[in-house]
């Protein structure tokens, strides 16, 4: 054990350090939930990707710069230390992109890769249908081979699809065998929203943006080779999916210690000295921000000797989504009137708590992960 | 950066978690409750003839010359099996105290039993079974010999912790700040006292520091309280797999389900803590004080919750004598305020990372 970094990943934090510092946009970037938000945050990625900074961790051959994970997880400490914008094709780069690598076929790999690490495509994720939430397995979009069995015709209806208003492009799974149940007879599939029969409506969401969007398919084509995996092997790519995305990937421990780094700022600045209570509660949020980074740097370096992550990566996402609703939760007491004011100094605090609040809804519910820890990490019978 | 224990040190972990799932069940530990003596000697002999009482020695005094990074594992397994007696403090604290001592070899024997009472603690836990009491006086740590204890019996929860007090004056360590112990200090040669003023004035002063061996302690304690924490959530997870009601386990249920995921959530957030703490003690890295506190407010309330919703699963049962669930439980309930409350370590990360009050 030696938690000193070695002289090749100071050397790497150096260097990320100074290109985000030359090159991060000196005024914080509209919401990518914003049609001008989104393309100034697809500007941002470009000039990202041309660095070779979009997709640190993936192959070079892909647009990546071939990092390891510790590689990534210092570069992530840097890009929210200096305040970086979001990234809006998240969806593809660390959800998708990691599945086509794991699953895909080679001209597959071609094909979407780079495209997607400099996001000349961004990536939605079409997992939920109206009637099927929580409860994924039973999704009723279909997909049904054309005769000559060159395409997939889809016909359905998705939910909750985040980026999909501005995005280019949707992954998601469609019931491919009619007289199937539940998780089998599904087949993931690509799909371009820009295809003949594809409806995108928008939803405003909490905060007054149009994160999320339903899409409804209508005869839709698109060709066999958007399979990804195999033929109703839907179930267990979306898994591998979603796993990278409750995993390390969607949310590095970086974001959240800058986050609680604020927060004590502000509790320096406009906090009650005398209030120990509000003290106490700070310092449990800096020991969590602080506990998941030690357990992010645990999962990573078991990766990096040649471990994997299972079900427990659903541990991760429940510790993160209810350290970051008590974060802006307790930023919103601190605020007090200020807290109630939608512009102003605080803004971002504001729009941090109601995005805050759907961190424990997304990826699966909260309730969702600790019924697959309570079955996969603690053996528990199946209800 | 390498955070990850070494091949050697995950076996050397396995091997002595194995010995105790062979030789040391919840009814020997009830043996052990059942005898009075708080202790097991043939297990002890065990523990000293694998090298774990003396993993923190150095070689020079017969040890194994391991630090903290070495031993995190070893006594996580031993809060796992529930050992009871002075053998967190021996083999840490005791370790790091005595070393270059003449009761070094005695801690690799098994000869040498140690506790500590190094925070004012008024009860001293072990000190029936033990050789030498370490004890704070100012800043200056002394070891006590066969310390005197006082005839009254206290009945601790724990039936593998027996406390005392010591003679004279209460547990002598109300010397931890005080002018009184000075005074009297030039009168103790390091053997006898017996002027009836306490203990805090007697036995040999130690080159160690207090704050090394009261961090040493409190992250000994959060280790073993990890391992407590597990194998509580082990015995709820056996139980709500075995008892059924409505005509199913108990552990198909998402009431049940997910009062045991949120007690793993806290045991699995702690884990990395504890361990970074290990790391940083044994390498005296600047934030020591800070990580150990962190490791146990955070090993403590993860503690609390794994006893509790251990408990819950079991319903009645859980709340019977015969139940093994308790050995562990009060164990768990002992070692909690030991060292240091949650809150007492909390207000200490508190002081690190927002500056004093």
């Amino acid at each position: 054990m030696d938690l000193n970094e070695t002289p090749e990943e100071e050397a790497f934090r150096a260097e990320a350090r100074a290109w985000l510092e030359a090159n991060v946009p000196a005024q914080p970037l509209p919401s990518f939930d914003t049609e001008r938000g989104f393309q100034l945050h697809r500007e941002w990625e470009a000039k990202l990707y041309g660095a070779g900074w979009s997709a640190v961790s993936w192959p070079v051959e892909y647009g990546g710069r071939g990092a390891d994970y510790l590689e990534w997880l210092i570069f992530e400490e840097e890009y929210w230390r200096v305040g970086a914008p979001g990234r809006v094709n998240q969806n593809g780069i660390f959800l998708l992109g990691p599945t086509i690598m794991e699953v895909g076929t080679q001209e597959q790999k071609t094909r979407f890769l780079p495209a997607m690490a400099s996001s000349a495509e961004v990536w939605a994720q079409a997992w939920s249908e109206p009637e099927a939430g929580s409860d994924m397995a039973s999704i009723r979009s279909a997909g049904r081979l054309s005769d000559d069995a060159t395409e997939w015709i889809l016909d359905g209806q998705k939910i909750w699809a985040s980026r999909a208003v501005w995005a280019d492009w949707c992954f998601g799974i469609f019931r491919t065998d009619p007289e199937s149940i539940r998780h089998k007879g599904l087949t993931f599939i690509l799909v371009p929203l820009d295809a003949p029969g594809v409806i995108v409506r928008p939803i405003v969401q909490l905060d007054g943006d149009t994160g999320f969007a339903e899409i409804f398919f209508d005869d839709v084509h698109v060709p066999i080779e958007n399979t990804l995996g195999g033929v109703g092997q839907g179930w267990s790519v979306a898994m591998a999916t979603a796993g990278f995305e409750r995993g390390v990937s969607l949310r590095s421990p970086a974001r959240f210690h800058v986050a609680v780094e604020r927060l004590i700022d502000l509790w320096r600045k406009i906090g009650d000295p005398n209030d120990d209570a509000m003290r106490d509660a700070v310092t449990d949020l800096w020991m969590q921000a602080e506990g998941y980074r030690l357990h992010t740097y645990l999962t990573v370096t078991k990766l990096l000797d040649g471990g994997r992550v299972g079900s427990e990566s659903s541990l991760n996402k429940i510790f993160w989504s209810e350290m970051d609703v008590r974060a802006h939760e307790l930023a919103m007491q601190l605020l007090g009137p200020d807290g109630e004011r939608m512009d102003g100094p605080y803004e971002q605090w504001v729009d941090g708590f109601l995005f805050s609040l759907s961190g424990p809804i997304y990826a699966g519910t909260n309730e969702i992960q600790r019924n697959i820890i309570a079955d996969r990490v603690l053996n528990l019978p199946r209800g | 950066m390498k955070f990850s224990f070494t091949n050697d040190q995950h076996e050397f972990a396995t091997g002595l978690r194995t010995l105790l799932e062979r030789e040391f069940t919840a009814s020997d530990l009830r043996v052990v409750w059942e005898s009075g003596t708080g202790n097991d000697a043939a297990l002890w002999k065990r523990l000293a003839e694998m090298g774990v009482l003396s993993m923190m020695l150095p070689t020079a005094d017969g040890g194994l010359g391991g630090d903290f990074v070495d031993s995190v594992l070893l006594v996580e397994e031993l809060g796992r099996a529930g050992v009871p007696g002075p053998v967190l403090e021996t083999m840490t604290v005791g370790a790091l105290a005595l070393r270059g001592t003449q009761w070094a070899a005695g801690i690799a024997d098994g000869s040498v039993a140690v506790t500590a009472a190094l925070m004012g603690e008024r009860y001293v836990p072990h000190a029936s079974s033990c050789v030498v009491l370490l004890i704070a006086d100012g800043d200056v740590v002394r070891a006590i010999e066969n310390p005197e204890l006082s005839q009254s019996t206290i009945e601790g929860i724990d039936g593998g912790r027996r406390l005392s007090a010591l003679a004279g004056a209460g547990t002598g360590t109300e010397a931890g700040d005080g002018s009184e112990a000075e005074a009297e200090a030039e009168a103790g040669d390091g053997s006898e006292a017996g002027d009836g003023s306490g203990t805090g004035t007697r036995g040999v002063v130690l080159a160690a520091d207090r704050d090394h061996l009261v961090d040493a302690g409190a992250l000994a304690a959060s280790a073993y309280l990890l391992g407590l924490s597990s194998r509580m959530l082990a015995i709820a997870g056996d139980y709500a797999r075995d008892r059924r009601q409505f005509g199913q386990p108990i552990g198909s249920f998402q009431a049940v389900k997910h009062l045991m995921a949120d007690a793993l959530l806290k045991v699995e957030f702690a884990r990395p803590a504890v361990y970074r703490a290990a790391w940083s003690h044994a390498n005296g890295v600047e934030t020591v004080g800070r990580d150990v506190s962190m490791a146990k407010a955070l090993a403590s309330d993860a503690a609390q919750k794994a006893a509790r919703s251990a408990l819950q699963v079991h319903g009645a049962i859980g709340y019977t004598w015969e139940c093994d669930l308790q050995l562990f439980m009060k164990k768990a309930w002992a070692l909690i305020p030991a060292w240091g409350s949650a809150s007492y370590h909390r207000r200490r990360v508190a002081d690190a990372v927002l500056g004093p009050r």
